[in-house]
């Protein structure tokens, strides 16, 4: 397959491959990962794996890397076939992974996350010239760090920096970035690409993963697409289209927009007033105020961190705000507790699905029990017949009603999740409101669907959703009305089709702007 | 200073710490590493037992040590096994290594228990530093494992914070994950520092049949100093010099009975009631400094207690 | 090379029999590796194990006392199960169930003199499970209320309920000491409208019917109450309880409450069936150490504990059946050896009920 792949720009056709994947399979239990993926990058080029969540884009990353041994195939490094037996041989390979979940100690600073595990370093170290040279790597690739900086101090965006240094300084001259834009405001990402860019100029071979087309088609010479563990096209950015790789990606022609159809209403659902929320002395959220009326979705957007967690929580509940006053309906609920919350007619999906939505040693049928009205004894029976049901509505995979949360993977735990969240939302008896955050996070595109139309469905018969999002697109493509958050402060809101993308970004990134209200 | 009771308390007191001391110290490389090993108490009874038997059999003390300390190395890769490679739950396995080790000892130490060791460590007299009031006894004459135990304090200090390996083992007790993927073997790594714990735990109780107590018997020997190594790392907030200066406070506990029996001024207290007195110390000092905001705050390896699957991240 | 790769799989599904295999394997690799320390002493384990299972479980007596011995088994290992199974380890039955026998004999000299003997056990049953309570209370607010680690709080409360016991007969003229009686320092005796009848000629007592009943509770609580719910919840997620509005700290505290009060229980039993009195001797047999290994083999299932409790009782009465046997004693603690090693062949073994090995052959697709 790849030898029908011409070479991008930047790269030489009489080179051999930087990294290359020959025919690897990868298993894990009950699922295929990759089949017979072939893969591979030239140095100086960026090349782009696309897919959706569980296409299998992280564990051709994975045996790229080190992390993962493929099963069958093989790795081969400037031509050469490798084993990789753990990330170490890839570093020693001139291979380094950043992943979508920093590695990084947040106890450590910067100069002793750089040199961790690293077998060049003397058996004492030498801290002054480690620091140095971190500097160093940091001028030279447009990456400003502070090497005596300790990790928890740091912004998402500089530790994905040091991340990146990281790799450098350990001399990899491949790196793979995994889903490295998720966490970013839009400057950030700029910053990034011209990183990526200065990189690839001194030779250097990237990988890039990611989903979001717009992106892809920005940074990357060349596109793998994959899908359910497989290679479905491998093509040049400069011919192709966004559509094109929608369609490859998902397997059949895709709407990019899915909202529509104003039904606001002036009946408030929900309000917090002043709401303010301290952690530890630091004030987190900080005198917020939100109105969801019946009928309207609301988007809270924000980079992670930013607030987003204490203010659901706040909402829905779980925690007492330290001033402020949280309305559901007529009833004042402020610090009286998510039972309180709930018999107000308030429903609340977590941002941690398992080990906060779902408790991970109960079964299923237990789980539908956790916000339900319990007596004295529990009622198992309708919980069962509850669930039974969602497995059903939901296609949610598992081994029956009876089996641990735990067991079930991260889509299909949140469609369980959604299920008991979502049941009678707007109906006469069920919740009128609902607090959702990150609504179809590691959802297949499918699954996706199907819940925004319960979103929206719920919101037709009346019901008041707020989803709160780090993924830009998706509150922007959900919401009728939005918001952002930044350092616990909502910075700009207003119609989400009347905000201009800039606005939004540079909110995001807390440059001051005039707020559109 | 005339009140020589409390001088010899305060002197015997540097003794009593020095089991205390090295079983904490041990606990704290394993606790570094990420893995908690409750199982002390157990290492220290076979690392105790062990070196009863040598010392009665051969009647030397260093040999006695060395079986004792590495019986007790030997013992703890039960619980590395089990942790570390079958990832069971670390509590569990701490608590069947005591019971496993109570049972065990005292089945080896049936046929010894209660004989007396006609041998002892000979405390070294550092010339006229040794007749310094107070100080003298104090630090000046003691036993070689009490400035044993102290260098072994500033090596495990200085290991853990100025050397590579010794950043590898505390980046695998905050993130193993992290330093999975950094190239640091985890697994390799949590072996050795779960055994150098079993191995100090088991010098520990080797010291305490040799030089604290010389006889063997199985309730009498540790006496709960296992656990009372436990809460100490807790307190010294998994810093080794920290663990020294607790470990001197456990052992003043220990010994206060001595002290307060022999004052005129002191009230009759009950012996019970004295013996009670480390224990309810190491509550006093969990409540403490054992909080939870307070433990994170101060440095409890992140990781503690958590079985580490690279499949399962 | 090693041409094989060996992996733990999460598996799926669980199989009831899994659960049953996995303690009775390591109950055997627990006898073989015993056989090696008893060869090691020069004992012959065949005979050993042989004469083991003699004393305990084929004669009548036998068997009664095993049973006998399981009676306060069965409560301290509900004791370590109610509460391990949240993750919370109460290691400190065995100071609760001497605060239980305080308790329980205090209230059986003090209270039960005029009373039927029904009435008169049940004061001291429940003045028991009250002081088994009283003990684990500091512990369970301090963990509650600070995070304080209740592992090593519940065992240093047990080794100063050791000492309180000791003092309350051997170091001082206390309400419990028999002070007319001339030699040894011992405990009062309860008057017999406070003791369990025995059965015909047996030591067995009512008290075990007690012990069965209450496990038969415990399992009612957990699994259909909204307190057993919560108190799942609570061991599997913090933050899912805390999320759904289980009050967390409240839910901890009456966990711990509750294994402590049957801890206590344990004590009472035993004075009320066995000891009569408050007799430090015969109470400091370890027998809430013992309800941990009860508990982890017995998967912290209440009705497996029955069982479980009675094997180890046996296990414990043979330890002292060995010492009639011709030649060099095989000392009683092998029984205690025993246990130890079979609660950790059990927590090896628990490993293979949740995962499955994996045997691959490693591609051998690259020559390096």
């Amino acid at each position: 397959m790849s030898s029908a792949v011409e070479a991008g720009p930047g790269a030489s056709p009489d080179q051999p491959a930087a990294i290359a994947a020959i025919n690897v399979t990868k298993r894990f239990p009950g699922v295929l990962a990759n089949d017979a993926v072939d893969f591979c990058v030239w140095p100086g080029e960026v090349h782009t794996i696309l897919g959706e969540n569980g296409a299998g884009k992280s564990t051709l990353a994975a045996m790229l890397c080190g992390l993962y041994r493929p099963d069958e195939g093989h790795i081969e490094r400037n031509g050469l076939p490798v084993r990789l037996r753990s990330p170490r041989d890839g570093l020693a390979h001139g291979i380094g992974m950043v992943h979508q979940h920093f590695r990084l100690v947040d106890r450590f600073t910067v100069a002793e996350n750089v040199v961790l595990g690293d077998p060049d370093q003397t058996r004492i170290l030498d801290y002054r010239e480690i620091e140095k040279r971190v500097a160093e790597i940091g001028d030279q690739f447009g990456l400003p760090i502070d090497p005596r900086a300790l990790i928890s101090n740091l912004t998402v965006g500089q530790r994905q920096r040091v991340e990146i240094v990281k790799m450098l300084y350990r001399g990899a001259d491949v790196l793979l970035l995994d889903e490295p834009t998720a966490v970013l405001t839009p400057p950030e990402v700029e910053a990034l690409f011209t990183t990526v860019r200065s990189m690839t100029s001194e030779g250097k071979a990237l990988v890039f993963i990611s989903h979001k087309l717009g992106e892809v088609m920005e940074i990357s010479d060349r596109v793998t697409v994959m899908r359910a563990g497989a290679v479905t096209g491998e093509v040049a950015t400069s011919e192709t289209n966004q559509r094109h790789l929608a369609e490859l990606m998902v397997g059949r022609p895709v709407e990019v927009d899915t909202r529509r159809g104003s039904a606001t209403t002036t009946d408030v659902a929900f309000t917090a007033t002043g709401l303010t929320v301290l952690d530890a002395g630091q004030t987190v959220v900080d005198n917020v105020d939100i109105t969801v009326h019946r009928g309207e979705i609301v988007g809270i957007a924000g980079v992670a961190g930013n607030g987003q967690r204490p203010l659901a929580r706040a909402l829905a509940g779980v925690i007492k705000p330290n001033k402020g006053r949280v309305t559901i309906g007529d009833n004042d609920v402020t610090g009286k507790g998510p039972k309180a919350a709930r018999r107000a007619g308030l429903s609340f999906v977590p941002e941690d699905r398992l080990g906060t939505g779902l408790v991970p040693g109960l079964s299923l049928t237990d789980n539908m029990l956790l916000t339900r009205k319990r007596g004295f004894f529990v009622d198992r029976k309708s919980a069962r017949a509850e669930i039974a049901a969602s497995i059903d509505a939901y296609e949610i995979k598992t081994p029956g009603t009876e089996a641990e949360a735990r067991n079930l993977s991260g889509g299909n735990s949140q469609k369980v999740l959604l299920a008991r969240e979502l049941a009678g939302l707007g109906e006469s008896g069920g919740p009128q409101a609902i607090i959702v955050s990150s609504p179809t996070r590691g959802l297949d595109i499918g699954a996706a669907e199907f819940v925004r139309g319960l979103l929206h469905e719920a919101r037709q018969r009346g019901a008041a959703v707020l989803i709160i999002s780090e993924d830009l697109e998706e509150v922007r493509s959900l919401s009728d009305r939005m918001a952002v958050l930044y350092r616990g402060r909502i910075a700009l809101e207003g119609r989400t089709d009347e905000l201009p993308f800039e606005s939004i970004g540079l909110a995001m990134a807390g440059v001051a702007e005039e707020e559109t209200a | 200073m005339n009140d020589a009771v409390f001088v010899l308390t305060l002197a015997a007191a540097v003794g009593a710490a020095v089991p205390i001391a090295l079983a904490a110290l041990g606990e704290l490389l394993a606790e570094t590493s990420g893995v908690l090993n409750l199982g002390v108490e157990g290492m220290m009874l076979i690392g105790a037992v062990m070196a009863f038997q040598v010392g009665d059999a051969t009647g030397s003390l260093w040999l006695a040590l060395l079986v004792g300390s590495l019986a007790g190395a030997l013992f703890s890769s039960i619980h590395a096994f089990l942790c570390v490679t079958l990832r069971a739950n670390q509590i569990v396995s701490g608590l069947a290594l005591v019971i496993f080790g109570t049972g065990l000892s005292t089945f080896i130490g049936k046929s010894i228990e209660g004989k007396p060791l006609d041998t002892d460590f000979t405390p070294i007299r550092w010339g006229f530093l040794a007749d310094i009031p107070v100080l003298g006894p104090l630090l000046f004459d003691q036993d070689p494992m009490v400035y044993a135990t102290i260098a072994i304090a500033i090596a495990i200090t200085l290991y853990l914070n100025r050397t590579k390996a010794g950043l590898a083992v505390r980046a695998v007790g905050e993130s193993p994950g992290t330093a999975d993927t950094m190239g640091v073997a985890v697994a390799a790594t949590r072996y050795v520092h779960v055994m150098l714990g079993g191995l100090l735990a088991g010098m520990a109780g080797a010291y305490l049949v040799l030089g604290q107590v010389p006889s063997w018997s199985q309730d009498g020997t540790t006496a709960g100093i296992g656990w009372i190594a436990l809460a100490l790392v807790v307190f010294a907030s998994w810093r080794p010099l920290r663990v020294l200066l607790g470990a001197f406070l456990f052992g003043f506990a220990r010994r206060a009975n001595f002290w307060l029996q022999g004052e005129d001024w002191a009230p009759d207290i009950p012996a019970e009631f004295l013996s009670m007195l480390p224990y309810l110390l190491t509550i006093a000092v969990l409540v403490v400094w054992g909080s939870r905001d307070l433990r994170r705050r101060v440095g409890s390896p992140s990781a503690l207690g958590v079985p580490y699957d690279r499949a399962e991240r | 090379m090693i041409p094989f790769r060996f992996r733990l799989e999460r598996r799926l599904e669980r199989h009831w029999w899994q659960s049953v295999l996995t303690p009775l394997l390591s109950i055997l690799a627990a006898f073989a590796a015993g056989a090696i320390f008893l060869l090691i002493k020069g004992f012959d384990p065949i005979t050993v194990y042989r004469e083991l299972f003699k004393a305990s479980f084929t004669s009548k007596f036998g068997i009664t006392d095993s049973l006998t011995i399981a009676v306060p088994l069965i409560l301290t290992g509900l004791a370590a199960a109610v509460v391990f199974r949240m993750n919370i380890f109460n290691i400190g039955a065995e100071g609760q169930l001497y605060l239980g026998a305080i308790f329980g004999s205090w209230a059986g000299l003090a209270l039960t003199g005029n009373l039927p003997t029904v009435l008169g056990v049940a004061v001291v049953l429940v003045a028991g499970a009250v002081g088994g309570a009283l003990w684990a209370a500091p512990a369970a607010v301090f963990k509650a209320y600070f995070g304080t680690s209740e592992i090593i709080t519940t065992l240093m409360l047990t080794f100063i309920a050791l000492f309180l016991m000791r003092y309350l007969i051997f170091g001082s003229h206390s309400y419990w000491r028999d002070n007319e009686a001339a030699n040894f320092p011992q405990g009062k005796k309860i008057p017999s409208s406070a003791r369990f009848e025995l059965w015909s000629d047996t030591r067995l007592h009512w008290g075990l019917v007690v012990a069965i009943a209450i496990a038969v509770l415990v399992w009612v609580i957990i699994r259909f109450t909204s307190l057993g719910y919560d108190m799942n919840v609570v061991g599997s997620s913090d933050a899912a309880a805390r999320y759904s509005g289980i009050p967390v700290r409240r839910t901890v505290i009456m966990a711990i409450l509750i294994s402590g009060a049957l801890g206590g229980l344990a004590g009472a039993t035993e004075v009320a069936g066995r000891a009569y009195a408050l007799d430090p001797n015969g109470l400091e047999l370890g027998l809430g150490f013992t309800g941990i290994v009860v508990a982890a083999l017995a998967r912290y299932n209440p009705f497996a504990i029955i069982l479980v409790a009675t094997f180890l009782g046996g296990l414990r009465n043979a330890g002292v059946a060995l010492q009639g046997l011709p030649g060099e004693r095989v000392p009683v603690e092998v029984s205690l050896m025993l246990q130890g090693a079979i609660l950790l062949f059990a927590i090896g073994g628990e490993i293979f009920t949740h995962h499955r090995l994996s045997v691959s052959r490693v591609a051998e697709a690259v020559a390096t």
